[in-house]
């Protein structure tokens, strides 16, 4: 009995950490990033697992495209993925696991969670064990050492939403095994922030908060985003933050992790959130902040509705938020809470897989010098909730996604000028 | 005689809260800054006592009988999940939430405790598995997603003055009385003392056992309402995530078991719960970055734990110093 008992515990914490990683798509594919035995043992299970999805995956898929590229061999692509449970990530997984898998040979096997470059290391180790041909990559501790691995390994590697800074891109840019980079650069990020901040001033609000997200962890995006912000507010009253005007405000907010509360001409920040630490002093800012007399607008790099949500409660305090189109943000902005949305859109992602699909079968696309590719995509802008339905219909499809098979058949062995074209006509009424 | 004794008791027992408090109290007033400035502070302060407290308790309950157990984290995040669930498909009120959740811990702490007693494998591990398998039933339940009612103003109605008050109230009674005026209680302490000697005398360990487990679990139930209609989302926690919950009842449980001496040791959780919201308010008044908040959190447990260690030795100096 108390071996039955062990061995069902057993069971079921294998299931667990399977239900964990793997999400409910049946066409989904975990791995390990542990050790290479636990890897083949999981390979082996997911083989098992979405043998019934590959069967009507082949039966369905093309085995040529149009312009010749054998297409028969299943392409096997390793996702690594720092975040597991955000809606971004969940959306772009979907996308990818139960849109694309279906639409061509390639069968996605996606890392756990990572902590930090030691887990992205061994997670590639385990996609090279597991025969992957290319690696599309949402995790950014060590974008260089990622590179690195990868052309060693010769497995093509692609940083998806997100693209590397100039200089590590020069040290990259001529490796074949790099693919590129397409998602919100950096300018993207900064300019984000500043429409979204003068998208409230024009309206005449004078009171900010802002909540900085991962600023406190130097992550470049939030960064970004929240320097657009205070240059927006400058540019609007002629003023400056902390002596610094424009993109020069970024190196300001690097020099301390931090963003000064206080005014920039007439226009106040009245408080400021940064980092993640949801515990019960961090939730005390919040409060502390939201509830800060005279506030008008809360101006949030991320997720700032569902951490400020409850805090707005009872004032007329509204939040413009950067992230992606879930539901929960749908009935935000019902509720009056959420009023402005700029959000990644799941198929954004679609262009990569297509470039490093195409890579994979050997037709590699390069820009005009020959160097891998480095291009911006934004956001789609929601500030209304008419107009945030409309977008998250199209972008919780999956039976016409954004960017559909049709879409990115262009794009496989196309050339630099079709991808370019394409990935630059990134807004909801040039993809619809 | 008498009236010092008590005077003695009173003075150690709150000691501790009231030296934390005029510290900060003091560090506030240098800059200018309130405490307790409106009536958000107080629900700031009381939540963090609820909930922290809750935790004591839960995490202690097993932990004095050498069970440490991981899983109350996951197990307060998963009851949370579901109550949510029900709450908003059926269009419940929280209180019926905090019921459900309540009982959906319950069992979750049945069924924990009843893994390690069947198996009789060691408690430490048993809890690690069970947190990976709450926590991916939570993540499968909501599809990874969480849980978001930030829009339903019934459920995040919660927070209030009164209602942190009659948590910390009842929680408090109800531990009191199960743990020192019940035969249940009578027991848990006998096998605290000497587990052979208590079985030798007819006592059952394992319903005891059983029901410790039960108890960490409902008072999980209730820590996850706490923190689940504060923000009116429930983010998902994987690969041991949820564990980071267990570590704030460290300190709070060392401070009791430090005023477990001048007064009664449930008493003596609260207090380090009324300890510890004090210096979490202070961090949240005095925007303290959270590197610097772990900081200090982490020096003054080292400190607390090195002068419990050398307590007999510091008041043998004293003395010898004396005389």
């Amino acid at each position: 009995m108390k071996k039955v008992l062990s061995l069902l515990l057993c069971i079921a914490l294998c299931f667990t950490m399977l239900v964990g990683c793997g999400g409910t798509t049946n066409g989904d594919k975990d791995s390990d990033t542990k050790a290479e035995t636990q890897a083949e043992t999981q390979a082996e299970t997911q083989a098992a697992e979405t043998k019934e999805a590959d069967v009507a995956t082949e039966a369905d898929v093309e085995t040529e495209a149009d312009n010749g590229i054998d297409m028969s061999e299943t392409v096997k692509i390793g996702v690594l993925v720092a975040d597991v449970t955000t809606a971004e990530a969940l959306a772009f997984r979907s996308y990818y696991t139960q849109y694309i898998q279906n639409q061509y040979n390639v069968e996605f096997v996606y890392s756990d969670a990572l902590k930090d470059s030691a887990d992205e290391k061994s997670a590639i180790d385990t996609f090279i064990t597991n025969n992957c041909k290319a690696i599309i990559s949402f995790s950014s501790f060590d974008r260089m050492a990622q590179i690195d691995q990868c052309a060693k390994a010769k497995v093509y590697y692609a940083v998806a939403t997100g693209t590397l800074t100039d200089e590590e891109y020069e040290k990259v840019k001529t490796n074949e095994y790099y693919v590129g980079a397409i998602g919100p650069s950096l300018d993207i990020e900064y300019q984000t922030g500043y429409d979204m901040a003068k998208y409230y001033l024009d309206k005449g609000v004078k009171n900010f908060a802002i909540f900085g997200g991962a600023v406190p962890y130097y992550t470049d995006m939030h960064i970004y985003r929240v320097a657009g912000m205070l240059a927006a507010m400058a540019d609007a009253t002629g003023a400056d933050y902390q002596g610094a005007k424009g993109p020069a405000i970024v190196g300001k907010i690097y020099e301390t992790a931090d963003v000064k509360t206080g005014s920039i001409g007439d226009v106040n920040i009245l408080g400021y959130v940064g980092g993640y630490d949801m515990d019960d002093a961090w939730f005390g800012k919040i409060a502390e902040v939201a509830q800060t007399s005279g506030l008008e607008m809360i101006l949030a790099v991320g997720n700032g509705s569902d951490f400020f949500g409850t805090a707005v409660n009872g004032t007329d305090v509204k939040i413009a938020s950067v992230d992606a189109y879930a539901d929960s943000y749908g009935a935000a902005m019902d509720a009056g809470i959420l009023d402005y949305m700029a959000g990644k859109f799941s198929a954004s992602i679609g262009p990569i897989f297509a470039i490093t699909y195409s890579a994979a079968l050997g037709a590699p696309i390069r820009d005009n010098d020959g160097n891998a590719v480095a291009l911006g995509q934004g956001y789609w802008v929601a500030t209304s909730p008419e107009q945030f339905k409309e977008y998250y219909s199209v972008d919780n499809s999956l039976d016409a996604p954004a960017y559909d098979k049709a879409d990115l058949d262009t794009l496989i062995g196309s050339d630099y000028a079709t991808l370019e074209k394409f990935v630059a006509a990134y807004t909801f009424d040039e993809i619809k | 005689m008498k009236s010092n004794s008590i005077i003695k008791r009173v003075l150690g027992a709150v000691c501790i809260p009231i030296i934390t408090f005029l510290i900060i109290f003091i560090i506030c007033q240098s800059r200018g800054i309130a405490l307790f400035d409106s009536k958000s502070h107080w629900i700031i302060f009381l939540r963090a006592v609820a909930s922290v407290m809750l935790t004591t308790f839960a995490l202690s309950i097993n932990l004095n009988s050498g069970r440490f157990d991981f899983s109350i984290g996951a197990i307060s995040l998963l009851s949370s999940v579901i109550s949510a669930q029900i709450c908003i498909k059926l269009g419940l009120p929280v209180v019926v939430m905090l019921l459900i959740s309540i009982a959906v811990g319950m069992l979750l702490g049945l069924i924990s405790g009843t893994i390690y007693v069947i198996t009789k494998l060691p408690p430490i591990i048993v809890s690690l598995g069970v947190t990976l398998l709450y926590e991916g039933i939570a993540f499968a339940i909501t599809a990874g997603y969480g849980v978001s009612f930030v829009t339903n103003y019934e459920l995040t109605s919660f927070p209030s003055i009164r209602n942190y008050l009659l948590v910390i109230v009842i929680a408090l009674a109800l531990i009191i009385l199960i743990f020192d005026y019940t035969s249940f209680g009578y027991k848990y302490r006998s096998l605290l003392s000497g587990q052979k000697v208590s079985i030798n005398t007819g006592i059952k360990e394992i319903p005891n056992a059983l029901g410790c487990y039960i108890i960490a679990g409902g008072l999980m139930g209730v820590v996850g309402v706490i923190s689940s209609t504060n923000t009116g989302t429930i983010q998902m926690s994987l690969n041991f995530g949820s564990i980071g919950v267990m570590f704030t009842a460290f300190l709070p449980m060392f401070i009791g078991g430090f005023v477990g001496r001048f007064c009664n040791e449930k008493i003596g959780y609260l207090i380090g719960a009324i300890t510890t919201a004090f210096i979490s308010l202070a961090y949240a008044r005095l925007k303290v970055d959270s590197s610097v908040q772990q900081i200090i959190t982490a020096v003054i447990l080292v400190c607390f734990l090195i002068y419990l260690n050398n307590e007999k030795k510091i008041f043998k100096f004293k003395k010898t110093k004396k005389e």
